[in-house]
């Protein structure tokens, strides 16, 4: 089966900086890929290549066998992202949000898409609330709605569980695990023991560059928090 | 250590125009101190007048010996507010460039050649507004010309303003980038428009034309002396500006080995 | 449900973006109550300022560039508030996530920000009418005031839609928009301020300063309008 994600010597250099060097990395379908680092190690700008925001400075990156650098649109059809902010206009309704999303990425029927959505994550009664009004563990609830909304093969996960509390985080985990069927997922997070736990993947980054990457049997926790601490240790100096 | 394959990402340590940079600087010194004496000494006042503490009469007005002593300042004014012009269109062509290749070096190249550009628009406007004193005998007002130096000021200002408030290397350039491309656009249109629009209030100033063969000169000296003043400014600051980076650059490599 | 995708015209895509700012504004109605405030506001100030001139044909020969500093000071305040809702919750990177091309949101954000501007004109211009007009005859032709209006409304929203996606993400965005956004409308401000002074004063030969001026106003938005859209997209994915 196709690879969801391949990068080869992918590089983000701006003058000398290397924020990003060399990565090269395959990511099997349903994978779920978890990147660990200190800050400043390129997770985020790793993740952002990924998901077409940001464009690499060399190397080839393809999403679904999509070259990110020749058509980056017909990739953007297959990418679904979550952050920490929720991408939602504060002043429009849930069902308002979910629709304009529906609508640019010209989904077929948009509003029974939308509705279906909405009851996936259990947010049908406050459709037409303005989410200035919700909660912030309800607002990051209709944030996967959005992400999801053009059914998206691969989804990310950046740094998802700021500011969410316990319980929103349960119902969040609960959420992705039911949409875990037939998707990738990459996550970029500070929880170490989160991000392990899930993860079938794991990559660790330094300094932009790769210090370990494979499939979760290959590490032991005990021995990866330990590596990872080394790395933390090493970004720090 | 760096290896020959890294090394080439550096910036790099010096070209062949830093050996002339100097040099340029010391001609384009030693031409406008020609072209000043030139200005007193060799070039004749307009139209053959004398300047003898007598008011002369030229195309049907009076000009006073005041008058055409400032009259000198224009050989400097002209020049100046060319090279200025030049320098920013320069910076406009690197920030092109950057946005083509995004390539920092080019980034570099815009930036100076804007901090180049705004020496001399000042140097314009100190000359161009101490002409508007003597010849309209007003500190200021809103001739084309004038109006035009003063907004590619203000822009050059708030080029260099931009810069200082954004973090990220890689924005500011592009931001800057495209902020200079829109000031060469936009001051041609500046002038091109405040000149066309007719325009009742303001006093319509018209000069006697043409230059004899010793203005020429004199023009054409200081202009060649701005000219390379501009060109040796530039390379000695962008051959700073790039050392500074590339000593930032090995500081990384190093600390990363 | 499988979903299927049909990517939609750039035309339908220009209209789900610009309603989207639409309904948003009539959601909150906060782009139009500011401007509208901050202008009756700069109105009051003009009465105090001119509270000494008596001599009609002063007030004549004024009122256009007054009107224009009423403008430019609106659409500043407008245009530092319309990239705000984008970059509240991200939302701007949401939208860059769409496949859609770079200059659809430029144009719709244009379009959005000319409409709000327009109808703050809208009552705004009477008001600065009734204020200082209606005590001095304008010229004849004074109906004319909606063509330099709408030439400077169209080229200061266009310019100002790229200046402050610029401005938004930088320190001090509201100083930041103002210092870029005056030195370069100028060429427009002076061509669409010697339009409307030349009707509104009505004097013979009016129109010989009018027509050029609009065309050069005009000539300045196409101009603009064109650069900006070329460079929108290297701004916006910066």
């Amino acid at each position: 089966m196709q690879a969801a994600i391949t990068t080869k010597k992918l590089s983000k250099v701006f003058g000398t900086r290397k924020a990003v060097d060399n990565i090269s990395l395959e990511v099997p379908q349903g994978a779920f890929l978890s990147i660990f680092g200190p800050n400043g190690a390129g997770k985020t700008t790793l993740l952002r290549m990924l998901s077409t925001l940001s464009r690499p400075t060399s190397g080839t990156a393809k999403l679904m066998g999509i070259d990110l650098k020749e058509d980056a649109d017909k990739a953007r059809e297959h990418i679904g992202l979550i952050s920490h902010n929720s991408m939602l206009y504060p002043d429009l309704t849930a069902e308002q949000n979910l629709l304009l999303y529906a609508q640019l990425y010209g989904v077929q029927n948009p509003h029974e898409r939308v509705m279906e959505m909405l009851e996936a994550v259990e947010l049908k009664h406050r459709r037409l609330d303005v989410v200035r009004t919700f909660s912030r563990g309800m607002t990051q609830r209709l944030s996967i709605a959005r992400a999801l909304i053009n059914d998206p093969d691969v989804v990310f996960l950046d740094e998802p569980y700021s500011g969410l509390d316990p319980h929103a985080v349960e119902i969040f985990d609960e959420l992705i695990a039911s949409q875990r069927e037939g998707r990738t997922f990459v996550m970029v997070s500070h929880d170490l023991q989160k991000g392990f736990d899930m993860c079938t993947h794991a990559l660790v980054l330094a300094r932009g560059k790769e210090v370990a990457f494979g499939p979760k049997e290959e590490f032991e926790f005990g021995a990866f928090s330990l590596l990872y601490r080394e790395t933390v240790g090493m970004g720090v100096s | 250590m760096a290896n020959a394959k890294k090394s080439h990402a550096l910036p790099e340590g010096g070209q062949w125009p830093d050996a002339i940079a100097f040099w340029a600087v010391l001609a384009g010194a030693v031409l406008t101190t020609i072209g000043f004496l030139m200005a007193f000494l060799y070039a004749g006042p307009v139209n053959g007048a004398s300047v003898d503490g007598m008011p002369e009469m030229i195309g049907g007005q009076m000009v006073s010996s005041k008058l055409l002593l400032s009259q000198k300042i224009f050989y400097f004014h002209m020049p100046v507010a060319i090279v200025s012009f030049g320098a920013l269109a320069f910076a406009g062509y690197y920030s092109v460039r950057f946005l083509m290749t995004k390539n920092q070096r080019y980034d570099t190249c815009a930036k100076v050649a804007m901090e180049i550009s705004l020496i001399f628009v000042v140097c314009t406007m100190i000359t161009g507004d101490l002409w508007t004193r003597f010849e309209w005998g007003v500190w200021w007002t809103w001739d084309p010309r004038l109006t035009t130096y003063l907004i590619l000021m203000l822009i050059i200002i708030a080029y260099f303003v931009l810069r200082g408030f954004i973090d990220e290397p890689e924005r500011r350039s592009i931001y800057s980038a495209v902020v200079s491309i829109i000031a060469l656009v936009d001051v041609p249109i500046c002038l091109m428009i405040t000149r066309m629009i007719p325009s009742s209030i303001h006093p319509v100033v018209l000069r006697e034309g043409g230059m004899t063969g010793d203005m020429g000169m004199t023009v054409g000296v200081c202009m060649i002396g701005m000219i390379l003043l501009g060109f040796g400014m530039y390379r000695l600051r962008f051959r700073q500006v790039r050392l500074a980076q590339r000593v930032q650059a090995l500081k990384d490599e190093l600390e990363e080995n | 449900m499988s979903v299927v995708l049909k990517t939609p015209s750039t035309f339908q895509q220009y209209k789900t973006l610009l309603r989207k700012d639409l309904e948003q504004e009539f959601r909150t109605k906060e782009m139009i109550t500011s401007m509208g405030i901050y202008a009756l506001l700069v109105l009051v100030v003009f009465g105090a300022a001119l509270g000494q001139t008596t001599q009609a044909l002063d007030l004549l020969q004024v009122s256009g560039g007054l009107l224009w500093t009423l403008i430019v000071f609106t659409s500043l305040l407008g245009l530092n508030r319309s990239f705000n809702h984008e970059k509240e919750q991200g939302c701007l990177e949401g939208i860059l996530l769409v496949p859609l091309d770079r200059s659809v949101i430029f144009l719709a954000k244009a379009t959005s920000n000319i409409l709000f501007l327009l109808a703050v004109e809208v009552i705004t211009v009477p008001l600065f009418y009734f204020f200082f007009l209606t005590a001095v005859t304008p010229g004849e032709s004074f109906w004319l005031l909606v063509l330099p209006l709408l030439v400077g409304t169209i080229g200061m929203a266009g310019i100002g839609t790229l200046l402050s996606t610029i401005t938004v993400n930088t320190r001090g965005k509201d100083v930041m928009l103002a210092v870029l956004f005056v030195p370069i409308i100028f060429p427009l401000l002076f061509a669409c301020a010697s339009a409307t002074t030349a009707i509104i004063v009505g004097a013979e030969g009016a129109m010989d300063v009018f027509y050029p001026a609009l065309l050069l106003a005009a000539g300045y938005d196409v101009i603009m309008l064109l650069l900006s859209w070329v460079l929108y997209d290297f701004v916006i994915s910066a």
